[in-house]
């Protein structure tokens, strides 16, 4: 039982024998097969692999958006089994963060309203001086009684960073946070991920398949045929690319 | 491209059942509509057929030219004429006409009668073709009635029973010899008496209104018309039953064409209505199929093949459409048969004929309207650039709303200057007003993209305070495409329009209505017999009789034509108008209509050039080339309307089959006993039924309540399009649900729970709703007042506006937005939220 296990005060979140399985008979797909994988807290994880390796449902489970056919997956100390669509909802309300490939802000919302609003959403008060650290930290101090269409895609994505962080979650799930962005854009999200791990104490986990983007984590696991297949600690991005090479010949499916 | 054009419509297959949908109800009141005006045809063609049965040729009196609602008035023709056209060599038979008002008290004690329909009295005659007995025996005498089929089972009394009736002005116990039946009466009530007791209660000064003649064998009607027409007085004229039909039908016609025509305007109000709700639809739908028809572009389609397309997908919607309008008007004509029976006591026979003249109108009505709304989107879709598919943003080219905004607001402007100007003038120029009407409603509807940002902002204002960042969201949901919100509020906008404008007119003429009579009327009770109905002669002597009665007052109608103009006047005598009604004389006498002269007011004094003494020559009832002279001159009131004469003038002018007392007014004498006389009056009443006896202010209320009637009837009518705006609300709700799917997937992903989803969806939904249903109130209060203004001097002098009624629409077009979100919401809240934040 769950509540018997000591928590690690380590691990942010954790998957145990995590299935995942689509479709039925001939169309069968199995994209997660048996994953279990803890999370460090206060770490920025990133998670590689080629397309179809099940990188994105692994993420998606984890982070509440999608159940697994099977396996347990514990975040901060709670059981994700057997809870409800509203328990659900208010764990990713209050103790998640996301951060998509495509922004996804609200275009009838200005960015600050846009980063408030998991926090206007909940009724809860903004912290302030929280509010000006991460806004500081992101540079979107001038932009912020903009509208969406008025940002920039890398501006657009750092206000996507800021609502992430603004209501203090466990943890941040990133899904390719980079994918949309030319690399001057993309660095200055990653390093922005990177300080909020440093200096705040964030635990992040981001999907990506840039190696020069898995180079700012502080441990990358890859993914194949959906199993952990290796991981790399502290890399450089071209110890991961290196790695990745083993792994594109067997990992087309789709 | 006809299959992308049916993958189109099968793709989004939903949306455009929602579409056509609207087109149905649209359509379903044309055939409806269509449906009832053939079956009410045929129910006529069997009447008449009835009617004329066994009439070869018609012999009446003349007419004198004096056109009233019931038609042409003519002189009366001399019962005694009868048998000496009998004896005219070729006629058969020759049968006086005697018919009058009858009614019969039914099992609970009151008058048997549907709605509005008529009492007919008749004559029973054992050869008459026109029914047939089905049980009993014809009357023997003026105990007995013969009963008519329907009038029968509604009284539920039977053949046997002795109940009591009403004709010739007295209530008389009466046993029910028999039971015919009649091909049609059109709902009205029958009772049949025998020769000598209908000649008395039909015709008693020895006068009827025409004698009806058969052929005997081998004399065709022609011959005998001319025969006929030899022998008779001058004052007479024979014609054929062929003619006799003929202009039956024409008069009926014109009542049905008034009757389809009402209708058909509900039914263009629907389509209209339907026109918004397409026109939006097939907006919203382009401009989310942007892409994939940027890519038929790109892969070389032309622009004039993605216009066909999408006219095309109309096309399919329309014929659809129709199709299932011409099912459902089938089913909206039996319902509008059973208000007309309900409201109007009108019984049409007849079934529910589908012509192919209404099949053929009912489709190229729905699909030229689908169409023609489908148009500018087509175009719009047209000029989708072939990079478009390339693109990731899917913007489509919006022209400004800023230059519509400006094109309606000055057509807004100058059609409520026109109309203010008009309806302020002394003599209102009714087209130039109209024009101002159409005009301002036009204008509003083309600027309403314009008024959105603020009307809303306003209506949102406690969402906004109170409901947290999803009544925020909600609200600026509902402006962030002013064009399609106002489009999508448009449709309830014209309904509530006409509803809140009828809501003061009705309004302001119970108003005016009821102060017209307080001013105007002293009488403490009068007598009246609803709609239609008279006063028997009896009881107003038997009134005369009570004790603390100072006067009793008859009124009745008269129509006459005087000096070229068609006029009603009011008969009553010089004491009972003044002692019942308020006159002010400004020359002459009250009482010189004693001396058998008119009194009238200023207007008509002013337009005919008539003072004290003129004389005035025309038609009065059925005496024609009369020289009558002014005895008075009052100022206008509505009450007593243009022209007031004499009871002896009355009865002179009126055969007496024909003469109607309207209403008593009964003047008690000063302190007598109130209570004492309105007990003996009613006592009095009761045996007569159908007679009320009230006080002023009661007389008012019921006077007034046939408004609410009516009202209720145009509601009832009005709702369709009020149903059509829903699915309209319903349609832009649901695509615009589709289209923000991958930011309603965000929401749920940061912790928006699916109450809070749903209440975000409603409140768009209910901001939506009140937005048109707040603009259509201030307008149609607006055009109901300006409509009341110019109809001041026509009796409307009152301007009521029914703010409980304006506040009940109001609340009820708030729920109306509530009910429109419940589809879109529960498919929201259904959505995949990962499949939804991946979607694009």
């Amino acid at each position: 039982m769950a509540a018997a296990e000591p928590a690690d005060p380590d691990v942010v979140a954790s998957a145990v024998e995590l299935t995942k399985v689509y479709g039925s008979g001939e169309a069968v797909v199995t994209a997660l097969d048996g994953v279990s994988v803890d999370f460090a807290r206060g770490r920025l994880t990133a998670i590689m692999g080629p397309s179809g390796s099940g990188k994105s449902t692994l993420m998606h489970c984890m982070a509440a958006l999608d159940r697994p056919t099977s396996g347990r997956i514990v975040i901060d100390g709670q059981d994700l089994g057997g809870l409800r669509d509203g328990a659900l909802t208010a764990l990713r309300r209050d103790r998640l963060g996301f951060v998509f490939q495509a922004y996804n802000l609200v275009p009838t919302l200005t960015a600050r309203e846009n980063i408030t609003l998991p926090l206007d959403i909940a009724g809860k008060k903004v912290d302030q001086a929280w509010f000006d650290t991460v806004i500081d930290a992101v540079g979107l101090r001038e932009r912020l009684s903009h509208r969406p269409s008025q940002l920039s895609g890398g501006q657009q994505q750092r206000a996507a960073c800021a609502r992430a962080l603004v209501s203090r979650p466990s943890i941040v799930f990133a899904d390719e946070p980079t994918g949309n962005l030319d690399s001057r854009a993309s660095v200055g999200i990653l390093q922005f991920l990177r300080t909020s791990v440093d200096e705040f104490g964030q635990s992040i986990v981001m999907v990506t398949h840039d190696p020069g983007a898995a180079a700012f984590a502080d441990r990358v696991l890859f993914l194949a045929d959906g199993s952990i297949v290796d991981e790399l600690s502290s890399p450089s991005a071209e110890a991961v690319l290196e790695r990745m090479k083993g792994f594109e010949v067997v990992g087309r499916r789709s | 491209m006809l299959r992308v054009t049916l993958k189109g419509i099968r793709g989004h297959l939903v949306r455009f059942l929602l579409t056509a949908l609207a087109v149905m109800l649209g359509v379903a009141f044309v055939a409806g509509t269509y449906i009832l005006r053939d079956s009410m045809n045929g129910t006529l063609d069997d009447l008449l057929t009835s009617s004329v049965k066994g009439v070869d040729v018609d012999v009446r009196g003349v007419s004198t030219n004096t056109e009233t609602d019931q038609g042409t008035v003519r002189k009366p023709v001399q019962l005694a004429l009868a048998d000496q056209l009998a004896k005219v060599d070729g006629v058969a038979d020759a049968r006086p006409d005697l018919q009058g008002s009858a009614m019969l008290v039914g099992k609970d004690g009151l008058i048997v009668r549907n709605g509005g329909a008529p009492t007919l009295g008749l004559v029973f005659r054992a050869n008459d073709p026109s029914f047939t007995v089905i049980a009993g025996a014809g009357p023997s005498g003026p105990g007995e009635v013969v009963v008519e089929e329907a009038t029968l089972k509604k009284s539920g009394l039977a053949v046997g029973d002795t109940t009591q009736a009403v004709f010739g002005g007295q209530v008389r116990p009466v046993r029910i010899s028999g039971e015919v039946r009649f091909g049609s009466l059109f709902g009205a009530t029958a009772i049949l008496l025998d020769d000598a007791t209908a000649r008395s209660a039909f015709a008693p000064d020895g006068t009827v209104s025409g004698i009806s003649l058969s052929a005997a064998s081998g004399v065709t009607p022609d011959q005998l018309r001319t025969r006929v027409a030899s022998v008779l007085p001058s004052g007479a004229e024979a014609v054929t039953a062929k003619t006799l039909e003929d202009e039956t039908r024409k008069s009926v016609d014109q009542v049905f064409s008034v009757f389809t025509t009402f209708l058909l305007v509900f039914a263009g109000i629907a389509l209209f209505v339907g026109g918004f709700i397409i026109v939006n639809t097939f907006s919203i739908v382009v401009a989310q199929r942007t892409r994939e028809l940027a890519l038929l572009r790109a892969v070389g389609a032309s622009r004039s093949q993605v216009r066909t397309m999408v006219l095309a997908e109309s096309f399919v919607i329309g014929l659809v459409g129709s199709g299932l309008g011409i099912a459902l008007g089938l089913a909206l004509a039996a319902g509008l048969k059973a208000v007309i029976k309900g409201f109007l006591g009108l019984d049409i026979a007849g079934g529910l004929p589908l012509g192919t003249q209404t099949v053929v109108t009912s489709v190229v009505v729905g699909v030229v309207v689908t169409v023609a709304a489908a148009l500018m989107p087509a175009v719009r879709a047209a000029r989708i650039p072939p990079v478009a598919a390339m693109r990731d943003d899917m913007v489509m080219p919006v022209s400004s709303i800023r230059r519509r905004g400006i094109i309606g607001s000055v057509i807004f402007v100058v059609g409520s200057v026109l109309l203010t100007y008009e309806v302020t003038r002394t003599e209102v120029g009714w087209g130039l007003a109209g024009l101002g009407f159409t005009m301002v409603i036009i204008g509003a509807l083309v600027a309403a993209p314009l008024a959105t940002r603020p009307v809303v902002r306003v209506i949102n204002w406690p969402f906004q305070q109170f409901g947290g960042v999803v009544g925020r969201l909600a609200g600026q949901n509902a402006l962030r495409i002013p064009r399609r919100t106002a489009n999508t509020a448009s449709a309830l906008m014209i309904g509530l329009v006409l509803v809140a404008g009828l809501a003061v007119i009705a309004s302001s003429t119970k108003a005016s209505f009821a102060g017209l009579v307080e001013k105007q009327l002293t009488a403490d009770y009068v007598l009246s017999a609803g709609r239609g109905g008279q006063v028997p002669a009896g009881l107003v002597t038997a009134a005369q009789g009570v004790s603390g009665v100072q006067s009793v007052a008859t009124l009745s109608a008269l129509s006459a034509k005087l000096d070229g103009h068609d006029v009603t006047i009011v008969a009553t005598t010089g004491a009972g108008l003044s002692q019942n009604v308020r006159i002010d004389l400004v020359s002459g006498a009250i009482d010189a209509i004693d001396r058998g002269e008119l009194l009238v007011d200023q207007s008509s004094a002013k337009a005919n050039g008539w003072t004290v003494g003129s004389q005035a020559t025309g038609t009065i009832g059925t005496l024609t080339d009369q020289r009558i002279t002014i005895g008075g001159v009052y100022k206008d009131t509505q009450f007593l309307g243009s022209t007031v004469g004499g009871r002896a003038l009355y009865e002179k002018a009126l055969p007496a089959a024909q003469q109607r007392i309207t209403y008593a007014f009964v003047k008690a004498a000063p302190g007598a006993n109130t209570t004492g006389l309105e007990t003996a009056l009613k006592g009095l009443a009761k045996p007569y039924v159908v007679v009320s006896v009230e006080t002023g202010a009661e007389f008012v209320n019921t006077a007034t309540s046939s408004v609410d009637t009516l009202l209720g009837l145009l509601y009832v009518l009005l709702a369709l399009s009020i149903i059509i705006a829903v699915i309209g609300i319903i349609n832009t709700l649901a695509l615009s649900v589709v289209e923000r799917t991958r930011e309603i997937g965000l929401l749920r992903a940061v912790g928006l729970r699916r109450r809070q989803l749903a209440g975000m969806i409603t409140i768009e939904s209910v901001s939506t709703a009140l937005f048109g249903a707040v603009l259509g109130a201030a307008l149609g209060i607006g055009l109901g007042a300006a409509l009341q203004h110019g109809l001041r001097d026509d009796g409307l002098d009152v301007l009521s506006i029914p703010w409980g009624t304006i506040v009940f629409v109001l609340v009820a077009s708030a729920v109306v937005g509530v009910i429109a979100a419940v589809l879109p919401a529960v498919r929201a809240v259904r959505l995949n939220i990962l499949k939804a934040i991946s979607t694009d």
